[in-house]
């Protein structure tokens, strides 16, 4: 059965991410946005020194967990190639930031910032566009076929933002003209170690310990109308595909600028190191952002997120109340942005000399998943059957993370794929993994 | 001709390759590191479950009409039953020819269970196999949903783990530190597991329950320290759904198209109205059938359960979702949502307080309470909410005032989400032992 076939080729592809973990640093990247930097995991910032965007509209297409390939629009920085989903730009609190938009597709376009105030776009206030009391274009638009438009806005707050089409956003949202916008606090926790999350309150995360989960949805039969330059129904609007950073499981654990997803860069492997009180006492932080139609109930395994702002709003009241909550269902709604903080605890410190209370099975009693290490230990490599894959380095933990729309955990009929993606815990530093 | 699942076929291989294994382990002096034998762990000799629980295969009643050919009812399902499930069994204290005589006797939904917080308990899964599937040979596990900092070895989530193949058995064991509403289910394919019917409840009570100085009835939703989340009485209503065509597809060697999904019926503990309100399958407590942590369902001379009185469709469907309570009380809802779509549970005439979400009290960390009062709690798939209510006035003139509690988010007819809130006199009812009761 040549899905039989697809699906093992897909486990080799898994395997080829760890092999490229081992590898990252001396790997020959596409180069397919402007970085800051290009670590392996974790969120990939596109940033300008006067926080100048020019972003350019490319086409190409997007390969599905279901070995599908996706026709699909997206902005591009000018110059670089098609890239799904459309870079991810930070900016620092109070930049004026500029984006200016290219647009060389054969319909109007425009951008919206979600979030923003006082948006201008070619110096005056951005505001929906009518031609005949028609509504044309929540924003003022870049042409079709070579037109530019220049938007600016003072990023009055720090957070997480969505940018994306404000002209025919039903169709061109889908179609992939959206991104993120990361705003930072300017303000310094004086401990190189940390950064806040918000201009006010006291959340911090570990510096360089930044994640991303963006997701979106896919109707494969809107993009092929699109591509065919065909008209399409959108009371046929039926998702088909749903992504986590523009990725389906098991893509979406393969590095950032895996070269064999050379459209699609943005990973969403997390991997951290387990809490401890004197050397890792901060936790990472996660960009949840939701750019499809429905509410995506997101569920991480293994801990809850403390979910510390919405919309880049901290959640303190106006007393200083910290409001924050935990959860174990991070329920992003359509156009939402949730900033959540977390970590992993070995709460019960189970190891060689404090085993877990049960008597293991023989090897042959249990199934084992390729992304256990043979071990119930952190740091630990247990035998594992002959002729088992093993996935594992140095004893660390895969902890799953997906939406829990199960349905939806699904490539138009390959099951099991779709928006899911690991949290990685590494044995406590110093440790024997390949960085 | 199955499925184009990798994990499954991932499970062939790997149990092809315990075969293997099984073979050296025999060979003398191959034997290394003790991993070919049972690992024996220090205090780990001797010590039985708090909980024995079997993953099999079953049949459910649902109502019959309207009829959705082919699907529904099953042309296969026994009378009187309608529906093909994967679910989960209590098989605690039974021996092992009781146990192995409950494959293709599963329930839905899952046994609820509930832990004390800080106390250890173990819980042995098995897995019987499917009798209507022998070609399906899918492992089984248990994922304690939302269990913060679990390591994987104990969460079931089969590829960072390891899960329970068939005729195999594997004990969980968890020490929760955070009291709330949890839930449970299989991992393995879990669009499928899941949706099939192994789906349950957790609940962790707070180590601030028998404190009596706080409330007078000595139980808590949460360590409040003030008393605001005690109650007189609680009811766990885990919702779940039915899309037809793919329990019929399970039980007819094909296979569903999940994209394509659709909610044919939506369930409460299993049930839809008005089953939902028939009564809690007996309850038989005995040394050997405990209700420590789960109900102890009456169970006959095989281990089958024992019908609900008067509805022998409800065989496996053992738990009640009608929730009864006396004028003044204070009742706790408890609800978690495993079906796949976002629930908007409703009542008229009662004001219902949000006190806590995914097993998280509503109040932040400065003191600052975010609990809120609403007529309708929403929760998506995956999510739980813990819901407190002061039951109104005794208004009469019948035996007790109903009110109905249903799902307004529901767009399908066919059966529903929905049960009956019952307010009797003042005094009326005695003090409840059991949630659910």
């Amino acid at each position: 059965m040549t899905m039989f076939k697809f699906k093992w080729m897909r486990w080799g592809l898994a395997l080829g991410l760890l092999l490229t973990l081992l590898s990252t640093n001396s790997a020959v990247r596409p180069q397919a946005v402007v970085a800051q930097s290009t670590p392996t995991d974790g969120i990939v910032c596109t940033t300008s020194a006067n926080a100048t965007f020019t972003l350019r509209t490319e086409t190409g297409y997007v390969g599905m967990s279901d070995d599908n390939t996706v026709f699909m629009w997206g902005f591009s920085i000018a110059g670089q190639p098609f890239q799904h989903p459309s870079p991810v730009l930070c900016v620092n609190q109070g930049d004026t930031v500029t984006v200016i938009v290219q647009n060389t597709l054969s319909e109007d376009i425009s951008l919206i910032f979600p979030g923003q105030e006082n948006v201008f776009a070619n110096g005056a206030p951005s505001a929906p566009q009518f031609s005949g009391g028609a509504l044309t274009s929540l924003a003022p638009v870049a042409a079709a076929n070579g037109g530019a438009m220049t938007y600016s806005f003072v990023a009055t707050r720090a957070g997480a933002f969505i940018y994306q089409s404000g002209t025919s956003p039903d169709r061109q949202v889908r179609m992939g003209l959206f991104g993120a916008l990361i705003v930072r606090p300017t303000r310094s926790t004086g401990n190189p170690d940390t950064r806040y999350v918000y201009d006010s309150g006291d959340v911090v995360y570990r510096a360089g310990k930044e994640f991303m989960v963006l997701l979106s949805e896919v109707d494969p039969f809107l993009n092929q109308a699109v591509e065919r330059g065909e008209p399409f129904d959108m009371s046929l609007y039926k998702p088909r595909y749903w992504l986590i950073n523009g990725r389906g499981f098991p893509d979406s654990i393969a590095p950032n600028f895996a070269a064999w997803l050379p459209s699609q860069p943005y990973g969403a492997l997390a991997r951290i190191n387990p809490y401890d009180a004197v050397a890792n006492p901060y936790p990472a932080l996660v960009r949840y952002l939701n750019v499809g139609t429905i509410e995506f109930p997101f569920h991480p395994h293994g801990n809850h997120g403390r979910i510390v702002g919405r919309d880049g709003f901290p959640l303190i009241d106006d007393g200083g109340a910290d409001l924050s909550f935990d959860k174990f269902s991070v329920n992003v709604g359509p156009g939402q942005t949730w900033d959540a903080t977390f970590d992993w605890r070995d709460n019960e410190g189970y190891s060689e000399n404090n085993p877990v209370p049960i008597t293991i099975p023989n090897l042959q009693n249990m199934a084992f998943g390729m992304f256990f290490s043979g071990s119930p230990y952190l740091g630990l490599s247990g035998t594992k059957p002959v002729g088992d894959t093993a996935m594992t380095q140095c004893g660390e933990y895969y902890i799953i993370a997906h939406n829990h729309a199960l349905f939806q955990l699904d490539s138009w009929g390959v099951p099991m794929t779709g928006p899911a993606t690991f949290t990685r815990v590494d044995p406590p530093l110093p440790n024997t993994c390949p960085q | 001709m199955r499925k184009p699942i990798s994990r499954r076929n991932f499970f062939r291989i790997a149990g092809g390759a315990a075969l293997a294994a099984a073979g050296i382990s025999v060979l003398p002096g191959i034997v290394g590191k003790g991993w070919l034998s049972p690992t024996q762990s220090a205090g780990a000799q001797d010590v039985p479950p708090d909980l024995f629980f079997a993953a099999t295969d079953g049949w459910i009643g649902l109502p019959a009409s309207p009829a959705m050919p082919p699907y529904h009812p099953d042309n296969m399902a026994p009378t009187p039953f309608t529906t093909y499930v994967f679910g989960f069994r209590n098989v605690t204290g039974l021996n092992q020819t009781q146990v192995m005589a409950q494959k293709m006797r599963a329930q839905h939904s899952a046994p609820m269970f509930w832990v004390n917080q800080e106390t250890t308990m173990r819980l042995q899964l098995t897995n019987l196999g499917l009798a209507i599937r022998p070609d399906l040979v899918d492992a089984h596990t248990l994922h304690w949903h939302g269990f913060r900092h679990v390591i994987p070895f104990f969460d079931g989530e089969p590829m960072g783990s390891v899960s329970v193949p068939i005729e195999r058995s594997f004990t969980y064991v968890f020490r929760p530190h955070d009291p709330g509403t949890y839930m449970y289910h299989c991992h393995v394919e879990d669009i499928e597991h899941v949706h099939m019917g192994m789906t349950g409840m957790v609940i962790v009570r707070p180590t601030q329950n028998g404190n009596t100085s706080l409330y007078p009835s000595g139980r808590y939703v949460y360590n409040d320290g003030d008393g605001s989340t005690g109650y007189d009485r609680e009811f766990g209503l885990l919702l779940s759904e039915v899309w037809n065509e793919a329990h019929w597809d399970d039980s007819h060697i094909q296979l569903p198209q999940w994209t394509e999904y659709r909610v044919d019926f939506g369930l409460i503990n299993g049930r839809t109205w008005p089953d939902t309100i028939a009564p809690n399958a007996p309850f038989a407590p005995s040394a050997s059938n405990p209700d420590a942590f789960t109900f102890a369902v009456a169970r006959a001379a095989d281990g089958d359960l024992t019908p609900p009185p008067g509805s022998p469709h409800l065989q496996y469907q053992p738990q009640s979702s009608l929730i009864t309570c006396n004028a003044g009380e204070r009742v706790l809802l408890r609800f978690a949502n495993l079906g796949f779509t976002e629930a908007a549970m409703t009542v008229t005439g009662i004001k219902l307080r949000v006190i806590g979400r995914d097993a998280t009290f509503l109040r932040g960390r400065t003191g600052a309470d975010t609990s809120y009062l609403t007529s309708t709690v929403t929760f998506n798939a995956g999510e739980s909410a813990d819901v407190i209510f002061t039951a109104p006035a005794y208004r009469g003139p019948d035996p007790y005032d109903t009110y109905l509690l249903y799902n307004r988010a529901s767009t399908h007819g066919n059966g529903g989400q929905m049960t009956e809130i019952r307010v009797h006199p003042a005094g009326a009812l005695p003090p409840q032992t059991l949630p659910n009761t």
